[in-house]
């Protein structure tokens, strides 16, 4: 297998036409407003508005935090771009990048990958810019971006609807899509339209785009990937096939050949219409352990929990790989991840110990549910915006595993988590008060929420 | 006669192509509401190129994809079975796409392709000015109470017109429905269409006992669950305050 030759960067090579917030091109370059078109000042007017808004982001990010509100980023980088739409663009150009996106793992994998960076750069670690707190769309990775401009090295995770943007905006070496699965349909309607903005960005960026790093196992990421130059596979054994049952290439039936031990046959999947197959894995995940290009078997060893930690620590070693880290090294780093934004963070709750589980949809809580071994476990439903409006999804989750547990369904949709429950025929109390429901247990609880109650829990347990 | 022991088959059609919202749970609770009875309910899995059963008491039918829709609607045509369902008097259930498909016809794709339907509803669906996303309740044609509310979830971008072979379902309270015309859903004998996709049956429980006396061809005795009787209670005032609020849209929780 011959190594990727990685495309060479050219700084200043980005894009210089704005993002609105809402995503949309401002089809006007900077240069256009100005009076004088000498480009040493346009140079400088054009540094002086990144300087300005990223002092009036900084002003309303702190006013933010010191009221409590959240931790500013998001605020702050709204700002900045109502200030200077190019900011992102301004901010992206000449660092050596690399982006995560998917439906669910990105914050994790992209942990992951910093930390093996930075394991690499040791006391250099400075040098690298990472959106640790989970915030990807345009807003946060400009604010993200502005609180390190020194750094050279931008590790970021991207909501798949900016993946789009971010390849054309940044010019990523490296763009790891983990997989796809139905999430938010009140605001996403299709899941292919994702995967077709994907591709469509990897094809116009050509031979000069990233290397990208992609699931195999999920149809709608291959045929994504597959529209640019160089792909680094990653059989990563996912089990989740609900989402994908008509290849996204010809609408044909898709056939799914389960794993199973027994015989050695290993996962696999092809279309009956189109050629569209499961590629060949560059890397593989085997019986717990990473399988690296050169056939070497390493034991992950993670702090984080979960079989699909594992995938996700794959696809960060293979992109960790790409941008120069030894896999040793790369891993040693990953080791130090205990819980990314406060994902898999035990926290204390008055005399209760809870330990904090995020899951967004039904792919996600297949992942976390079997995680979840205490004899209480508490699960927190919400439909604000970031939860998704529509808790129809409820009833995608097999709850019915929870049989014989003790369960306390919290949230402000808890009374809908309760019916499914009740038709699980599990036992359960309703408390829709977060703080009432984690109240008083005297042995740990494992705590699974959706996104907007699980930030509150973060914020109340300080992790 | 005794129900205990009575097998009833409810019939869940192409999961992997109709089952977007949560489909499944249609199936679950009519299960359950026959369990808890005394009755014995099967639930069988039907995907594209097994026959449908013709021992069902209940064919139900989700929501999908433009190419899922397209997909589902070739092998039950070909399949045949849906057709002799009908025939039999079974009930069918068909939501939000799967309501489209057992329609005349539907449009598909930025083109607006016509697709023609299974013909079992005289319904016609084309796409919409806008697409119709958000907290939907309307009120059941023929019902008083608390039964004649009827709650859910729409996210559908096809418009339906209803053919004078069909009764509307429900009038608007609430949300877009069929087309914006003040109707939701369609009936023709035991035949039900309706728009509030994925679990709509567990929300209301009258409509999910309803289509199983279809079925049945007999009146069940009541099943109170409090849960289920407050989340209703909760999620019609939660949308009615939302909507006095903001009376564009209630997308919001």
């Amino acid at each position: 297998m011959s190594r990727v030759r990685l495309p060479s960067l050219t700084p200043g090579a980005s894009s210089v036409v704005g993002k609105s917030e809402s995503g949309t091109d401002c089809r006007w370059r900077l240069d256009d407003l100005l009076p004088d078109r000498s480009p040493m000042t346009a140079m400088s007017v054009s540094t002086a508005r990144l300087s300005a808004a990223t002092f009036a982001g900084r002003l309303v990010g702190t006013a933010s935090r010191l009221s409590r509100r959240g931790t500013g980023a998001s605020i702050r980088g709204k700002v900045m771009l109502k200030i200077d739409p190019s900011a992102l663009s301004k901010l992206l150009a000449g660092k050596r990048i690399a982006v995560v996106s998917g439906t669910n793992g990105k914050t994790t994998t992209t942990h992951l990958l910093a930390a093996a960076l930075r394991e690499s750069l040791g006391p250099d670690s400075g040098r690298l810019v990472h959106n640790a707190d989970g915030a990807n769309l345009h807003h946060g990775l400009t604010s993200a971006l502005s609180e390190h401009p020194e750094a050279d090295i931008a590790i970021l995770e991207s909501d798949e609807r900016v993946v789009a943007d971010v390849i054309k905006l940044g010019r990523p070496e490296v763009l790891v899509l983990l997989n796809f699965s139905r999430d938010q349909l009140d605001r996403h309607h299709e899941i292919k339209s994702l995967g077709r903005s994907w591709r469509m960005a990897l094809a116009a960026a050509g031979p000069g785009g990233p290397v990208v790093v992609a699931n195999a196992d999920e149809p709608l990421v291959v045929w994504a990937a597959k529209a640019a130059e160089h792909v680094i596979w990653v059989d990563t054994a996912t089990t989740w096939t609900q989402d994908s049952s008509l290849c996204p290439e010809c609408d044909a039936n898709l056939i799914r050949v389960q794993p199973d031990p027994a015989s050695g046959q290993d996962a696999d999947w092809y279309c009956t219409g189109c050629g569209l197959a499961r590629p060949k894995g560059d890397y593989r995940v085997e019986s717990g352990t990473i399988v690296d290009r050169a056939h070497h078997v390493w034991d992950p060893h993670l702090s984080v929990p979960g079989r699909f930690n594992i995938n996700n620590a794959a696809c960060a070693l293979a992109a960790a790989e790409l941008m120069g880290v030894d896999a040793g090294t790369a891993l040693k780093g990953m080791r130090k991840v205990t819980s990314p934004a406060g994902r898999f963070a035990t926290a204390q709750f008055g005399s209760t110990t809870a330990r904090l589980l995020l899951a967004k949809n039904p792919a996600g809580w297949a992942e976390a549910l079997p995680l979840a071994q205490s004899r209480t476990v508490v699960l927190a439903i919400d439909s604000a915006a970031a939860d998704g409006r529509d808790v129809s999804w409820l009833w995608d989750v097999e709850y019915e595993q929870l049989a014989g547990r003790s369960v306390i369904a919290t949230g402000r949709r808890a009374q809908d988590l309760a019916v499914r429950l009740r038709y699980a025929e599990v036992d359960y109390r309703c408390i829709p008060d977060l703080a009432e429901a984690l109240a008083n247990h005297t042995k740990p609880v494992d705590v699974i929420a959706t996104y907007t109650p699980f930030q509150r829990l973060r914020r109340m347990g300080r992790v | 006669m005794s129900v205990r022991g009575r097998r009833v088959e409810v019939v869940l059609i192409y999961q992997s192509l109709l089952g977007l919202y949560g489909d499944r749970g249609n199936a679950i609770v009519l299960i359950k509401r026959l369990a808890w009875r005394g009755y014995e309910p099967v639930l069988t899995h039907v995907e594209p190129g097994d026959p449908l059963p013709d021992t069902g008491a209940v064919y139900l039918l989700g929501g999908g994809e433009d190419a899922a829709q397209v997909s589902a609607v070739r092998a039950l045509k070909a399949d045949g079975g849906l057709y002799r369902a009908v025939d039999r008097g079974a009930a069918i259930l068909a939501v939000c796409a799967g309501y489209q498909i057992v329609g005349n016809s539907f449009t598909v794709g930025y083109q607006d392709e016509v697709i023609s339907g299974l013909g079992l509803l005289d319904v016609t669906t084309t796409r919409g000015p806008v697409r119709a996303v958000g907290e939907i309740i309307s009120r059941w044609n023929g019902r008083d109470g608390d039964d004649q509310w009827l709650t859910g979830f729409e996210n559908h971008g096809g418009y339906t017109r209803l053919g004078p072979g069909v009764q509307p379902l429900a009038a608007i309270e609430i949300g877009v429905g069929n087309c914006n015309d003040g109707t939701e859903g369609a009936v023709a004998g035991t035949v039900i269409g309706t728009y509030p996709h994925g679990p709509v049956l567990a929300r209301n429980p009258a409509l999910a006992d309803h289509i199983l006396e279809l079925a049945l061809g007999h009146e069940l005795e009541p099943l109170v669950r409090p849960e289920i009787t407050k989340l209703r209670r909760q999620r019609l005032a939660r949308v009615r305050r939302l909507h006095a609020r903001n009376p564009l849209r209630v997308q919001s929780a």
